[in-house]
């Protein structure tokens, strides 16, 4: 068959080769800058770019053109049709995965609900609540600062008459936490504390993030509490700190698990830099510091490379407020008529709006961990999660619950880091309309490697007996 | 054909006799090696674990000639004899500099580090870094190395380690050092019969002049006491909990696997196989060629009983680690090899096969730092192991496939240097060899790549997620596939097939090796130093000036003609 120029173009097998080495050093490229930043930046900057659509599509233009340039097929084609349109098929396969599926994950705590996944795309979400209890979404959009830097500018976005500014994106930073003085007087106190004997050594805050409500640092056998009000501590390891009002010194209650009931806890009074006998362990408490109002100031350290305790953040106004905010966080602006919150994180699927079943939610009813024998080492885990409609259903590593087109595998695991016992199963969940297009198309594609690998050494020994 | 009988028939009983001869030279000592401990998430005879840990701590499995488990045993029961003594090995230049170390030193002695004012610096350095979730440079690699090496030699020493009766609830066992009762006294009582069946040397080097000397035969007689105090031993401690306890003769069969070392046999008979079957391929002796193909089957039926030993120990097929898999490629090049030899008889696949054979075979016992030997329990997402066998499997023997072309391609450059006129009938035979090794490679490369998405798709729910290994891994393909189609056009001859596939096989090299050991600890900072980077570029780059330079010559060959 006569081709076109276009179709001779491109079905040059020298082309091709040139194609197929372009491709690999453009993925090798991408696993240069996964090596060096993370797994987000080189999919969304290499593996998602536009270079690369681009030579996936040079490379489909060059498997047809070259199918058709050989038409019509004779017997010795199929290895090589079949390899090629293989490719073609799983190529389809991944775009309908890219375009349609949904990749995400769902965490819950044990003994929790979940019903939303979380995918890597993040929004912005603008609400206002006018008093009446409920909020009103002003602004809702994507915003992938990674993929999209902001402009020179800012952003500027338009919610409710008022405008949120974003100025500042730091794809990497270290967040840290302050806890600082307060000139409002309504702010709560807070002290830092050691806690010492020969075998502890724990410094600690515990602040009171508002007046009036009480503040618990839970340390595993003991807790030290600071309120204003009355705190039931009989039969615990338990410090009730109180504030003076001379705004310097603080009333302490001490509480022990082994005194009887109805004795009445020890008590005093303290200042910065004394020390308590607690009495449990020979534990001695040392308040380091104390603040009648304080407060906590989140600050973002910018960081060159990612680590795996780095998070994105981005500098935002909001009605003559500067503020950072850290990936999934919330922050609060009051004006005189309304209370605003300003969520930036990552993008959720609420499940019970795709399965159309309003009630639809998830419970993580148990969560175990098998250990590989006498080490820490984890073996294998599985989480028993109940289903509506399903009833229990144990979903294991290798073993996924498939339920309406959705598959929950077990993915990991959060455990406490002070008792190392599990808190929280992480689950990945998928929904892939492309999957059987992907397995016919590896499957063509298997199929013609194979034939093509005999049927060139058939046709390579009769070339070799007619030359001889 | 009746040669290549005798041949390897003669090979097997060589291997066979040497292995006798190794349990003739018996010590007195052997007896304790069967002693079942739990270490790493396994239950393992003493051996392996004495083994493990002076590999780890001195950095070979024999101290001064003696073996390990006397080693390890003395630690335990006399370790102020040993806190003098200069076995801890260092070899991080900047670790020793940062400990006030003498950087010329190789070994230091425990308490050179226990009492070294910077220790607890350096350590806290370590953990502020571990905290903060940083990758490690190799630096930080040696401190961690240098921790672990201290903390395994203290719980020896203070009898934390090794853990040797299971418990009677839980799953953890009970150290030496906590031992109560009945089995305190049987495992003083063993350690009593294991100091007088100590052979004479180490008494001698002890220096203790209040031992008597013992004659030889006492110390058989001694052996015989610690046989039976270990044996009464292992039976109280089973009785603690049977269920727990290890199975008999799959301890011994640990030790003797450790004992007969079949991969380092097999490279040796691999070498010898490719001398032979050079001298055959020289002298066109069919009784040399027969020889060869002998002692390359007796190497290669060792890689099978030494693969089968670790298959049934684990559970599992043994491809789950760098050293499992350098064998594993060491057994499919020689396979290759066999067939494709079998096919058209002409010497150079054979000697390219046991070349590969041997190359990898030696690395893997050369290397025990960067190639893990010892049996290790999975990763949880790796148990599924149906489909991880069946992809590791494949893509790993693919790799076996392109090195056998890489070797084949080295032979054939070495022809062309020799004259490409004289030898233009070898020249294309080998690289009909060549390409026919890279299309088993391709043809195994491609469904492994795709069982592999397979596999992920089943276990983590996306088939393609553009992993490091899994790129690299296509990266390797698509270079062969430009090869192929470069030499279906005519665009490459026989030189470009032989140097493309010396070339590509850089690429299987960075799948195999250098994601692990290149990518993973970060390119960025520093990535030299760790893991014996060093030799892999220098063998990458000896390469790669060696295609330059025969690309070179040929050229100049070529001018010569025109000009001429």
């Amino acid at each position: 068959m006569k081709s076109n120029r276009f179709i001779r173009f491109f079905a040059n097998v020298k082309l091709a080769v040139v194609i197929v080495l372009g491709l690999g050093a453009l993925i090798a490229y991408g696993t240069i800058v996964e090596a060096q930043y993370d797994m987000e930046r080189a999919h969304k900057l290499v593996y998602k770019s536009w270079a690369m659509y681009t030579v996936f599509g040079v490379l489909c233009t060059s498997l047809i053109s070259v199918m058709i340039d050989r038409w019509p097929w004779q017997k010795k084609h199929t290895g090589f049709v079949l390899a090629h349109i293989g490719i073609l098929i799983l190529l389809f396969g991944s775009w309908i995965t890219q375009k349609y599926g949904v990749d995400g994950s769902m965490i819950f705590q044990i003994g929790e609900t979940s019903r939303n996944i979380v995918i890597t795309e993040p929004e912005i979400n603008v609400y206002a609540s006018l008093g009446d209890g409920g909020y009103t979404n002003l602004y809702s959009g994507e915003h992938d600062f990674l993929l999209h830097p902001l402009p020179k500018d800012g952003l500027k976005i338009q919610a409710g008459g008022h405008q949120l500014e974003i100025f500042e994106y730091q794809p990497y930073s270290m967040r840290e936490e302050k806890i600082i003085a307060s000139e409002t007087k309504t702010d709560g106190p807070a002290v830092r504390f050691q806690m010492q004997n020969p075998n502890v050594n724990v410094t600690e805050w515990v602040i009171q993030t508002a007046e009036g409500r009480e503040a618990v640092q839970d340390l595993g056998p003991a807790k030290i509490v600071l309120t204003s009000k009355d705190y039931d501590a009989v039969g615990q390891n338990v410090v009730v700190l109180r504030p003076e009002p001379d705004g310097e010194s603080l009333n302490y209650s001490i509480y022990s698990s082994r005194s009887p009931a109805g004795v009445a806890p020890r008590k005093g009074k303290v200042k910065a830099g004394d020390t308590i006998e607690t009495g449990w362990m020979g534990l001695v408490m040392r308040i380091l510091k104390y603040m009648p109002n304080a407060k906590e100031e989140v600050l973002f350290h910018k960081r060159e490379k990612p680590t795996p305790l780095t998070q994105a953040a981005i500098r935002i106004r909001f009605n003559g407020n500067e503020r950072w905010m850290g990936l999934d966080s919330v922050l609060k602006f009051f004006t005189d008529q309304a209370v605003y919150l300003v969520s930036y994180g990552n993008k959720r699927i609420d499940l019970s709006k795709v399965f159309q079943d309003p009630g639809f939610e998830m419970r993580l009813k148990k969560f175990e961990v098998g250990r590989y024998q006498g080490t820490n080492k984890a073996a294998t885990y599985q989480s028993l999660v109940e289903v509506p409609g399903r009833g229990e259903v144990l979903i294991s590593m290798n073993e996924p619950l498939y339920h309406q087109g959705f598959t929950f595998y077990q993915a990991s695991f959060q455990e406490d880091p002070k008792t190392g016992k599990p808190t929280a199963s992480v689950l990945s969940v998928n929904f892939d309309p492309g999957r059987w297009v992907k397995y016919l198309g590896s499957l063509i594609i298997c199929m013609g490697t194979i034939h093509l690998f005999y049927f060139k050494r058939r046709y390579g020994k009769k070339s070799a007996e007619a030359t001889t | 054909m009746k040669s290549f009988l005798t041949s390897l028939v003669l090979v097997l009983s060589v291997v066979l006799s040497l292995g006798i001869s190794l349990s003739a030279n018996a010590r007195s000592t052997d007896p304790l090696e069967y002693l079942p401990v739990q270490d790493q998430g396994r239950v393992k005879p003493f051996d392996t674990f004495a083994r493990e840990t002076l590999q780890l701590i001195w950095g070979k499995q024999t101290f001064e000639g003696r073996p390990a488990v006397e080693i390890v045993m003395t630690w335990l029961l006399v370790p102020q004899l040993w806190d003098q003594k200069q076995f801890i090995t260092i070899d991080h230049k900047g670790l020793k500099e940062a400990l006030n170390l003498k950087v010329t030193e190789k070994h230091f002695s425990p308490s050179d580090i226990f009492t070294n004012s910077r220790i607890s610096l350096v350590f806290q350095e370590l953990a502020t870094r571990r905290e903060a979730k940083e990758k490690l440079d190799p630096y930080f690699q040696a401190v961690q190395r240098l921790e672990n090496q201290l903390g395994t030699y203290d719980a020896v020493r203070t009898a934390q380690m090794p853990r040797v009766v299971p418990p009677k609830e839980g799953d953890a066992w009970i150290p030496v050092g906590s031992l109560q009762g009945g089995l305190r006294e049987k495992f003083v009582e063993l350690s009593r019969t294991f100091i007088s069946a100590l052979p004479q040397e180490k008494q001698q080097d002890k220096k203790d002049a209040s031992l008597p000397a013992v004659s030889p035969e006492e110390i058989k007689k001694n052996g015989e006491a610690l046989k039976t105090a270990t044996e009464q031993f292992i039976a109280l401690a089973r009785a603690e909990n049977p269920a727990l306890y290890a199975v008999d003769s799959d301890l011994r069969l640990e030790v003797h696997y450790r004992h007969v070392h079949p991969f380092m046999w097999a490279w040796v008979l691999y070498l010898l196989s490719a001398i032979a079957v050079s001298f055959a391929w020289y002298s066109a002796s069919s009784k040399m060629y027969r020889g060869a193909w002998g002692l390359a089957i007796g190497g290669f039926l060792l890689t099978i009983y030494g693969f089968a030993i670790r298959s049934y120990l684990t559970g599992r097929p043994p491809v789950s680690n760098m050293y499992e898999t350098v064998v594993w490629v060491s057994f499919g090049a020689v396979l290759f090899a066999f067939i494709l030899e079998a096919i058209n008889r002409r010497y150079y696949v054979l000697l390219a096969g046991t070349i590969v054979g041997t190359l990898c075979l030696l690395t893997a016992d050369s290397a025990p730092v960067i190639l893990d030997r010892s049996l290790q329990p999975l990763e949880p997402v790796l148990r599924s192991t149906l489909w991880l066998t069946i992809h590791v499997l494949m893509i790993t023997i693919s790799y076996a496939a392109f090195f056998l072309a890489w070797c084949l391609g080295l032979i054939g450059l070495v022809m062309i240097l020799k004259g490409d006129s004289v030898n233009a009938e070898r020249v294309r035979s080998i690289t009909q060899a060549s390409y026919r090794a890279v299309q088993i490679g391709v043809v195994l490369l491609a469904p492994g790549i795709i069982l592999g998405g397979i596999w992920a798709d089943y276990s983590w729910g996306r088939f393609w997620g553009w992993d490091p290994k899994e790129t690299w891994a296509l990266i390797a393909l698509l270079g062969y596939i430009a090869l192929l189609h470069a030499r279906l056009t005519g665009w490459v001859q026989n030189f470009g097939m032989l140097a493309g596939s010396v070339v590509a096989s850089c690429l299987v090299m960075m799948c195999w090796y250098g994601v692990n050991f290149v990518l993973g600890a970060g390119l960025h900072s520093y990535g030299f130093g760790a893991g014996g980077v060093e030799y892999v570029t220098a063998f990458v780059i000896a390469q790669l000036i060696f295609v330059a330079y025969v690309a070179y010559i040929k050229m100049a060959r070529s001018k010569q003609v025109t000009s001429n």
